[in-house]
């Protein structure tokens, strides 16, 4: 099958050794840093985000680090790169399981898929705090979220206002089986009953899928079928991004109200462009925070509480100049991470 | 030998234990059209492989316009003048008139091609073709249209002697004719054409001067004008019929296959009809292309037919269209590749998994292989026909082409059928390989099997055929005893289809 | 002149389980101790599982000289039926709706393949257009079936497949591993010890040759695409029991995984070459590499490079073994 092919198998195991050096080198020679550094192992927390594309994440490893830095741990940084892979998740917590960490922060990509290697760190003595998105299982040891169903009605009520009571809505959902983002339509649903009654919702059952790209295709379809719309809600940033950036190319940046949910620096231009009314915010950096520090104090033996919400707030052009408003929009970034 | 532009002497090539030329001369003059002709494997596409420097020759001197010549490869070649005219079109059949006859020599400026339409134009109307257009796709020409634009493309290159492989070869009549007269305009431009043929009549029709070769050797040269096309086939054909062949009698017996009004797809074969008898080794005679393997082919199902019905042992007729290669074989039939390297034997696999491969029903059971028992037979096969082995499992393309064309033999011979198809059985192997393919022959018909055996060497299917066709555009002549046909009938039959 | 050779042809067909040593040991040279013990293994193992039972089939059409492009939107296929069933009304996550499910979604791939098969060889078009087509359709489908939405399914028997740890301890490995194990000797005995596997080789090596020896090529075909849609239903249905959801969008490009495998393990694109036990090592090899950088905590660039280099690497072989025999 291989036959005469020794020659070329060689040269192909030195291909791979090649490929192998500069990144086992780097990783090698840091880690003996870190270890020097310390004199006794430091703990190991892996904290699992469900991508590593969203900006929301980095704030989230942001937070991670800091809390690294107070609390003396090693936070290993590992997920998936697109939030719809829920299989490589699945290996990343295995191997992770595998490695042997003292804990995981994790947020879970699927409510129901995850549960079961969360339930195996547990059963071979790893505890696990879910972070921003719920997991169908009583495993974990503690859920540090957003309310984000209270997030969500937050935002809903605000376009209702915008509204004035009155006019065509549409509602682009994220995905299904994503417990944090269906919270958040159904919030944004509920106050939007509450508050405007008498609003037309022309969408509620398109989804915007895992990547901006995705959310720009399906935003464009829906602004093509509804030349009459008055305000969207888009339940996350890559939703927000794509539909925000097909108002764009369709001419009506401006004259539909849009209000999202998270945020990144093109979302904020957007705002003080007058494209984006408004925007839920969600504290990634204290999630982050609270999630290493969740965990460190389970392994030093402290109790933590089940379910722990981080906040929610309203960014509009009006208070977005607030200096509360600006330390949560405007995270440190480089004080905690290398890149 | 002032006169001559190309000058060949003393040429001499050798593959292996073959020896393809030994020591031929050849002179062509300025201005003139000089047919080659000779049998299939006499030498000829050896002798322009050397000319235009696809092989080297192991001996012997070429002189081009006094100066000696030796290209190194078929670049070297054109760039000395020398052109080569394949019998399969090397266009790109995508691209325009233009884009083809430049291609290779685009001027271009910073990249950008600069149309060279005036320049094509002139070329086209120097071979009579102003019909062609320079911005037609080459795919929507015919093919005669395309050989023409090949010669463009060769005069282009400035060449001075340009080699046809058998151009006529799959022409309709009036591309024949057009490209007549582009041999002849060619011919008055002072270009020297070196035509390779079968076909005699148009040897005489456009050539001036023709050499024989045989065997590797140059037999005849001389002016076509006053030669009888009778002294040229003698030529080409005339050796003795040595002890190469088996002698020794096997009785014909019943017949065993019957063909009526075989019909093929495009037209070849036409209307073939035929009777094989046990016992009988039947030979099919004609040129490339005549439709001698597509007519085996057709019967064994791996050609399509339009119509026609064989029947074996008598029995009821079966339709050909019907027919697959399994179907074929399980009706006693087997049929040897021309082909060896493309159809005959699966290269990168064991000797043994050709072996068996049309036969595993007899080595499995219940779909599982018994591997012991085909691997014991496989070495006797090995032995019985002295096949150069390591061992079974060596795989095809480690073997020689005798030993290649032995195993395919072998298939047929373990297979056991009755009635054998054998298409150029001794094709590119040594002597020796084919002597003993010869003994193997007659001695299957000794054993009562009954034998269709193509091939473009006559001496052969003269020295071991009983009875002899010959197919001529599809049509398949009178099968009659050997001893009824002389060569020169056969070649008269081959290249005009008249049977005196 | 033979002894040379056949030491040579051995040495060679080693090349992938050296290959698979190779970058064992380099992990377990460069990681912590935890790379090295049982449980990793187990967890190298049960994440070769899918890549694995997938490559046994597409083992069988690569060596046919095909490609299967549509194994990856299979595999989703499979999740997602598997799910459709379980929810049907009326069934229950007892014994028997799982085993429906399972079924069904295994017959529902095998179809898709011997499908590609039909249209391959009916309509003489190369497998690459064809089942680039069905990877298209076929996701579509997955996709309509799941209301372009991951189904949720009761907790039921098939989602204890694929566990690292399996439910009684004493059978060391998930089912899944242990299925992977049977499939693989199933698998290397029909393409080396039957009719079949035989037949695969020759059309693989020359189907012209085949032809003439009276194989019924387009028959084989269906039947070798369809025995390859067979073991990707097997394999989707590991999926299922790993993602414990029917996901349309997963296993996109897994395909490719999936070819890298067989091809790393010595298959060979042209055909004629290639055998399971090799793919499988190729899985394993792709799962240790996987397993290794995030034990080493490289980041998902790093594997993606590393593997690319791989399959190139593997291509490499390919090609230069094809220029050794033109030489030789």
């Amino acid at each position: 099958m291989f036959s005469r092919s020794s020659a070329a198998s060689r040269a192909f195991c030195r291909l791979v050794l090649f490929a192998l050096i500069p990144f086992v080198w780097g990783c090698g020679s840091s880690s003996s840093d870190e270890s020097g550094a310390d004199g006794a192992a430091a703990l190991e927390i892996a904290v699992v985000p469900k991508g590593t594309t969203h900006e929301f994440w980095k704030a989230i490893h942001a937070g991670a680090e800091k809390a690294a830095a107070e609390f003396d741990v090693d936070v290993i940084w590992q997920g998936p790169q697109k939030e719809d892979d829920r299989q490589l998740q699945i290996q990343v917590l295995q191997n992770l399981i595998s490695r042997g960490v003292d804990a995981i922060v994790v947020a879970p990509l699927d409510a129901r898929s995850m549960a079961r290697p969360v339930e195996a760190a547990v059963a071979r003595g790893i505890p696990v705090v879910v972070i921003d998105s719920g997991l169908e299982s009583d495993a974990q040891s503690s859920f540090i979220a957003s309310n984000n169903y209270e997030g969500g009605r937050i935002g809903g009520q605000y376009l209702a206002e915008q509204l004035g009571g009155a006019g065509k809505v549409v509602l682009l959902r994220y995905q299904e089986g994503s417990a944090s983002t269906t919270n958040r339509e159904r919030g944004f649903l509920d106050a939007l009953g509450e508050y405007a009654p008498d609003a037309e919702l022309l969408v509620d059952n398109m989804y915007a899928g895992a990547t901006m790209a995705l959310a720009l295709q399906v935003s464009q379809n829906i602004l093509n079928r509804f030349p009459e719309i008055d305000a969207i809600f888009t339940p996350n940033e890559s939703a927000t991004q794509g539909m925000l950036r097909a108002l764009e190319t369709a001419g009506r940046a401006g004259d539909v109200t849009l209000v999202g949910f998270d945020v990144n620096p093109i979302l904020l231009d957007a705002m003080w462009d007058g494209t984006l009314h408004g925007l839920v915010v969600q504290d990634p950096v204290g999630m982050g925070y609270e999630g290493v520090k969740a965990a460190v104090s389970i392994l030093r033996g402290g109790a933590v509480p089940e379910r722990m919400d981080t906040r929610t707030i309203l960014v509009t052009p009006d208070n977005i100049e607030d200096a509360e408003i600006q330390e949560l929009l405007y995270p440190d970034f480089d004080r905690w991470l290398d890149n | 030998m002032s006169s001559s532009v190309l000058s060949l002497e003393g040429i001499r090539k050798s593959f292996g234990p073959v020896h393809a030329l030994q020591g031929v001369d050849l002179h062509v003059r300025a201005g003139e059209v000089h047919a080659l002709v000779g049998e299939n494997g006499a030498g000829k596409s050896t002798l322009m492989k050397i000319l235009s420097g696809v092989y080297r020759p192991d001996a012997g001197k070429m002189t081009l316009y006094g100066a000696p010549y030796a290209p190194a490869n078929p670049l070297d070649g054109r760039a000395a003048g020398v052109s080569m005219i394949y019998q399969e079109l090397v266009l790109a059949p995508h691209l325009t008139v233009e884009e083809n006859v430049t291609l290779g020599d685009e001027h271009a400026r910073y990249g950008w091609i600069r149309p060279r339409t005036r320049e094509v134009e002139r070329i086209l109307g120097d071979l009579g073709q102003q019909g062609v257009a320079p911005d037609a796709r080459v795919s929507d020409l015919s093919i005669g249209k395309q050989q023409l634009v090949e010669i463009a493309r060769a005069l282009l290159f400035d060449a001075r002697i340009v080699v046809m492989d058998e151009p006529t070869s799959s022409l309709a009549a009036d591309d024949t004719q057009a490209l007549f007269e582009a041999i002849g305009r060619m011919r008055e431009q002072g270009l020297a054409v070196i035509y390779i043929s079968h076909f005699l009549e148009e040897v005489q029709e456009v050539c001036d001067r023709y050499t024989v070769l045989r065997d590797g050797k140059m037999i005849s040269t001389g002016r076509v004008m006053g030669t009888p096309v009778s002294r040229i086939i003698e030529d080409m054909v005339g050796r003795s019929v040595d002890e190469l062949f088996p002698s020794g009698d096997h009785a014909l017996g019943d017949p065993l296959l019957d063909v009526s009004g075989l019909q093929g797809r495009r037209g070849v074969p036409a209307n073939v009809c035929f009777t094989l008898r046990r016992g009988e080794i039947m030979g099919i005679a004609g040129l490339v292309g005549a439709g001698r393997s597509e007519t085996v082919r057709t019967l064994f199902g791996l050609d399509s037919a339009r119509s026609g019905a064989l029947s074996i042992r008598g029995r009821e007729a079966l339709r050909v269209a019907w027919m697959t290669p399994r179907a074929a074989l399980d009706h006693g039939l087997d049929l040897l590749s021309e082909n060896r390297k493309e159809e005959g034997l699966a290269l990168n696999l064991s000797l043994v998994f050709n072996l068996t491969l049309s036969d595993l029903r007899r080595y499995s059971r219940a779909g599982f292989l018994q591997l012991g028992k085909e691997r014991r037979d496989g070495a006797r096969w090995v032995d019985a026909l002295r096949i150069r082995a390591g061992s079974v499992e060596q795989r095809a393309d480690e073997l020689s082409g005798g030993n290649q064309q032995k195993v395919c033999l072998a298939r047929l011979l373990q297979q056991d059928n009755d009635i054998l198809f054998l298409d150029e059985p001794t094709r590119g192997i040594d002597i020796g390989s084919k002597a003993e393919i010869y003994k193997l022959v007659h001695r299957l018909a000794q054993q009562g099997k009954a034998i269709v055996m193509i091939s473009s060497y006559l001496p052969e299917l003269l020295g071991v055929c009983d009875t002899l066709g010959v197919m001529h555009k599809g049509r398949l002549s009178a099968v009659r005893p050997v001893p009824e046909w002389t060569e020169h009938r056969i070649m008269q039959f081959a290249t005009s289809g008249y049977d005196a | 002149m033979k002894k040379p050779r056949n030491y040579k042809a051995m040495l060679s067909e080693i090349g992938p389980l050296l290959g698979l040593i190779f970058v064992f040991a380099l992990f377990a040279a460069l990681t912590p101790s935890a790379f090295t013990s049982f449980y990793n293994v187990k967890t190298i193992l049960t994440q070769s599982v899918i890549i694995g039972i997938a490559a046994f089939g597409t083992t069988f059409i690569i060596v046919s000289e095909g490609i299967d492009l549509s194994v990856g939107s299979q595999i989703a296929l499979t999740t997602v039926i598997v799910a459709a069933v379980l929810n049907l009304p009326g069934g229950d996550p007892g014994i028997f709706w799982p085993l429906l499910a399972l079924a069904a979604g295994v017959l529902a791939c095998t179809g898709v393949g011997a499908f590609n098969g039909f249209v391959i060889t009916k309509f003489r078009i190369v497998p690459f257009i064809v089942t680039l087509g069905s990877m298209q359709i076929v996701r579509g489908i997955a996709k309509w079936i799941g209301k372009e939405q991951t189904v949720p399914t009761p907790d039921n028997w098939l989602t204890n497949l694929m566990l690292i740890d399996p439910s009684p301890s004493w059978l060391l490995f998930g089912p899944g591993v242990w299925l992977a194990l049977a499939l693989l000797v199933v698998s290397a005995a029909l393409l080396k010890y039957t009719v079949l596997g035989r037949y695969t080789f020759a059309i693989g090596s020359n189907e012209q040759t085949a032809r003439l020896c009276g194989v019924k090529v387009d028959r084989m075909k269906i039947v070798i695409y369809g025995l390859g849609g067979l073991l990707t239903g097997v394999a989707g249905v590991m999926q299922y029991s790993y993602l414990t959801v029917g996901d349309p969008t997963t296993a996109v490009g897994l395909e490719l995984d999936i070819i890298a495998a067989v091809v790393i393990g010595g298959g060979s694109l042209s055909g004629g070459e290639g055998s399971v036990v090799g793919s499988i090592v190729g899985a394993l090899i792709m799962a240790v590499l996987r397993n290794g950088s995030n034990m080493l905590g490289l980041p998902n660039y790093v594997q993606e490079i590393i593997i690319g280099a791989i399959i190139v690497g593997a291509v490499l072989i390919d090609q230069q073994k094809h220029r050794l025999r033109t030489a030789g």
